[in-house]
């Protein structure tokens, strides 16, 4: 935690090695919240990858009021919902949801990618959008309901209900599986 | 163990661990870096602006401003002093004109205090012949 405000300290004075720390830190967590949210690969690193730029852009007056894996977090879920509003609005049926989608980047490793993180994501993915938001900030990124309403700017039993309702449906999907 | 417990479990347990690749990593860092470099050529943000992003900076910053404003105002405009007194607190005309008395008198109002005090002073003794001595004159007066 110390190290961390240290290194945002130093990225605001203009270190590009903090920031590469700060990136080498986070960018695997945010690029699985983004997959998880999105279900496509490329968009999802393009969120992560914009996420970062942004972030860049603020050295010499960012201010951390918690902590930089909840803001970077957050930041993520809030482009993915972007994203997720305006891409086509293709359906995400049971078929779409069989596979990751990956249109960039290394096969072998999207296929080791896929095969690690494919089973919850195609469960996920049929969940609605904004509860499965809240089931991978909660359970994924260790962030409290409080701290996901004041990032998603809905109330506490908003999200509260999302969590429950998410899950409810997500054991309901995984009951299906095993009856069939 | 709930059923929703089991699902939270279960969720947690299959967090995806997924890794970036190298033309990621490649791509985010150069528009990175380029971001921060464009920022810092814009100007760096000025210390104060840095500094009053604290509450308690800026509290402290406004209480600064309230005293120096307050100590230029005094400044300014002094508090009205009550004039000096002139007047000597002597009583009789033997004590009003006593080295120490005068002295006195020209601490407080200068030499028109002296002045003043002594025409108070001859004042309160009167019209006297002008060959009576001083000492006369004062033992007339006082009684001594």
């Amino acid at each position: 935690m110390i190290d961390e405000k240290i290194l945002v300290w130093r990225f605001n004075r203009g270190s590009k090695d903090a920031f590469r720390m700060l990136y080498e830190k986070y960018k695997d967590d945010l690029l699985g919240l983004a997959i998880t949210l999105l279900r496509d690969r490329s968009l999802a690193e393009d969120v992560v990858h914009d996420v970062f730029v942004s972030f860049a852009g603020t050295t010499g007056s960012f201010h951390l009021s918690g902590t930089l894996k909840g803001y970077l977090s957050t930041c993520v879920a809030n482009a993915a919902r972007d994203r997720n509003r305006s891409r086509s609005r293709r359906d995400v049926g049971l078929e779409a949801a069989e596979a990751i989608h990956s249109d960039s980047g290394n096969p072998v490793q999207h296929v080791i990618d896929s095969e690690q993180s494919g089973r919850l994501t195609e469960l996920l993915g049929r969940v609605a959008y904004e509860q499965r938001e809240v089931i991978v900030l909660h359970l994924h990124h260790e962030m409290r309901f409080k701290e996901i309403a004041e990032a998603l700017g809905i109330s506490i039993n908003t999200v509260q209900s999302r969590y429950r309702y998410g899950l409810e449906k997500l054991r309901t999907i995984m009951n299906s599986m095993v009856t069939k | 163990m709930k059923p929703a417990k089991n699902i939270e479990e279960f969720v947690r347990l299959e967090k995806p661990h997924v890794t970036t690749g190298g033309e990621m990593d490649e791509r985010t860092l150069t528009d990175s870096f380029a971001a921060m470099d464009e920022t810092l050529r814009a100007g760096k943000p000025n210390a104060a602006g840095i500094i009053l992003r604290s509450k308690m900076a800026k509290l402290a910053a406004a209480a600064v401003i309230l005293v120096a404003a307050g100590l230029l105002m005094d400044y300014r405009n002094p508090p009205v002093q009550p004039p000096p007194r002139t007047v000597g607190t002597a009583k009789s005309p033997a004590e009003m004109l006593t080295m120490i008395s005068l002295n006195i008198a020209y601490r407080r109002g200068g030499i028109e205090a002296v002045d003043e005090q002594t025409s108070k002073a001859f004042e309160m003794l009167g019209s006297q012949s002008a060959t009576v001595s001083i000492h006369e004159l004062l033992a007339e007066s006082n009684g001594v």
